[in-house]
């Protein structure tokens, strides 16, 4: 896979669906589910992000409910990855059954060297992000299963 | 000799495709599959476009449960793309507007004990109550298990939760979970399944036992569930069901990751404040709140028990004038069952409002939602910021008795429990 490259955005502990992408936008319309993404968090997220940017956060991130219009904002949004210090387990699978690489970093306290708005550089292949001062920050590999559904573009790919 | 295997382990082990496979994540067949209007008409047009077929239509649970009766054109739409799917796919069990899809799994005897269940809805988890592994997942996973009748999944570390003691009369199983979420916090059983052992004196109700799995999700775990016993038994003969029960049961020597022993005698109602289901706190210690809104509904509670309990508190009493009360049964057979049993009536003459069977405002999608000024007392299982409605607005989660009692005071007070 090739290197992800975008800005990032930083956020806290259990950062559940409900805030991610608000049940109120829940709808089969991808404009009204692209624009719901994080807008009662805060409604400028949305309309800054560009396609490859980073999701950084922290412990648990995605927690909740399982509807997959949060994944579905975060695709449509182009968001090229999510690096955090672990993930919720529906939120992880939803993630990489659709091809949205998530990756856990190898030591937490490295959360804290990513700043709001810093470009980053994510390498898949070596697990490793780079921040804009071309430092390392070292992420666990994601295992052969999970690369071989990323390798395939999601799990409906190996439907066949 | 190999080390004992928990609950879940065998479970899972029975239901691998190739039992030869020791790899971490494995391929494994489901027993049912259970889908709703909200998530079920994400993959309706992916389903078609892939030309799939359902592996097997007479294990499919579907209800309308979030726009049951739809509120907007756009969920009509929502709504009509999930019925018309699920009749030209021939569901057997398409139950539409009966209730939430959680309660109407637990209804049906396809979730058995030692069943192995997914659901595109999280808190599908509830069926741990009657000992299924029974887990949520979005709507990519519930397309490939709903076209091959298998999924993807990791046996999962287990924690041991051994409940001893006797409950007292004030608390439900919703104060159990609600002290579990104090005790392990929001993520304490990620990536782990939960397995309750239960040793109080008396057991604990099948209705409690639903309470404390639904919520099991709330705590990370991807399973929630009981050993199973005689009420689980009783419970599914109850049921009707025809089948003999499997009776797998864990080894003694199973090797858990942790053992919490918890001695139900010492517990006292608990509240989780705003904004998570895991910022508990035992009433007695709760801020003094005025409320707008008491909600006794969702998946998590509204079954005959809170109803029941609900009614006890409000008889003869009216609901403060200050507040809404708004009474949602988990299905349509609880309702039913309430409607016989009185006490709908006695919630009404005090002042609650019923609305028909479905998720109601507990998702922030039907009525009932809250405004920004809203201050609202739940039996509902999610508190997060938003979720039920308004930025602005706060949700306390409570047990059914609890949420009936400040309903009549005015308030969350300390001195709830103080008569």
């Amino acid at each position: 896979m090739h290197v992800i490259s975008g800005k990032a955005w930083v956020f806290g502990d259990n950062l559940n669906t409900d805030v991610i992408h608000p049940p109120e936008f829940f709808s089969l319309d991808p404009d009204r589910v692209r624009a719901g993404l994080f807008h009662k968090l805060d409604p400028q997220i949305q309309p800054n992000l560009e396609p490859g940017d980073v999701l950084v956060g922290g412990h648990n991130f995605g927690c909740g409910s399982s509807r997959e219009t949060s994944m579905r904002s975060l695709k449509l949004n182009q968001i090229g990855a999510i690096v955090a210090i672990d993930f919720a387990r529906i939120f992880f699978r939803n993630a990489t059954n659709n091809g949205l690489p998530c990756l856990v970093f190898r030591n937490a306290a490295d959360k804290e060297r990513i700043s709001a708005g810093d470009r980053l550089n994510l390498d898949i292949e070596r697990a490793v992000l780079q921040l804009p001062d071309a430092s390392e920050i070292a992420l666990e590999p994601p295992g052969a299963f999970i690369r071989q559904i990323w390798e395939a573009g999601g799990l409906l790919s190996m439907l066949g | 000799m190999s080390p004992g295997r928990t609950f879940v382990e065998k479970v899972i082990d029975s239901h691998a495709l190739d039992p030869a496979d020791e790899g971490l994540y494995r391929r494994v067949r489901i027993d049912a599959l259970l889908g709703h209007d909200a998530t079920i008409a994400l993959l309706v047009d992916e389903f078609e476009r892939r030309n799939l077929k359902v592996w097997d239509p007479d294990r499919v649970i579907f209800t309308n449960d979030h726009f049951s009766p739809p509120a907007t054109a756009e969920r009509a739409d929502i709504s009509n793309k999930f019925l018309c799917f699920a009749r030209a796919k021939k569901i057997r069990h398409l139950m539409m507007d009966r209730g939430i899809c959680h309660q109407l799994l637990v209804e049906s005897p396809l979730c058995r004990p030692g069943a192995l269940i997914v659901g595109a809805d999280s808190h599908t988890i509830m069926g741990g109550g009657v000992g299924a592994c029974a887990t949520g997942m979005g709507s990519t996973d519930i397309l490939f298990a709903l076209a091959t009748g298998t999924t993807w999944m990791r046996k999962p570390p287990s924690i041991q939760i051994v409940f001893r003691g006797t409950l007292p009369t004030n608390c439900s199983g919703r104060d159990i979970i609600l002290e579990l979420l104090r005790l392990l916090g929001e993520a304490g059983a990620q990536y782990r399944a939960l397995e309750f052992w239960d040793r109080a004196e008396p057991k604990l109700s099948q209705d409690d036992r639903f309470a404390i799995s639904n919520m099991a999700v709330e705590i990370g775990g991807k399973f929630g569930v009981f050993v199973p016993d005689e009420v689980t038994r009783t419970y599914c003969a109850n049921r009707g069901d025809v089948q003999p029960i499997d009776d797998v049961q864990p080894d003694p020597d199973a090797e858990y990751e942790r053992t919490l022993e918890i001695d139900l005698s010492k517990l006292t109602p608990r509240v989780a404040k705003p904004w998570s289901p895991a910022n508990v706190v035992p009433i007695s210690e709760a801020p003094e709140v005025p409320l707008t809104v008491a909600f006794l509904g969702s998946c998590s509670s509204a079954r005959l028990s809170d109803i029941r309990e609900a009614a006890e508190e409000v008889a003869g009493k009216q609901i403060s004038p200050n507040v809404r009360f708004v009474v949602i049964p988990a299905s349509v057979q609880v309702f039913s069952d309430a409607l016989r049993a009185g006490y709908v009536q006695t919630l009404t003459d005090a002042g609650a409002v019923f609305n028909q069977s479905s998720c109601g405002p507990c998702g922030g999608i039907d009525k009932g939602v809250l405004g920004a000024t809203d201050v609202c007392i739940s039996t509902s299982n999610r508190n997060f910021r938003g979720r039920m409605g308004h930025w602005e607005s706060q949700t306390y989660l409570a047990s059914a008795r609890s949420v009936a009692r400040a309903a009549v005071l005015g308030r969350l007070s300390p001195e709830l429990y103080e008569d």
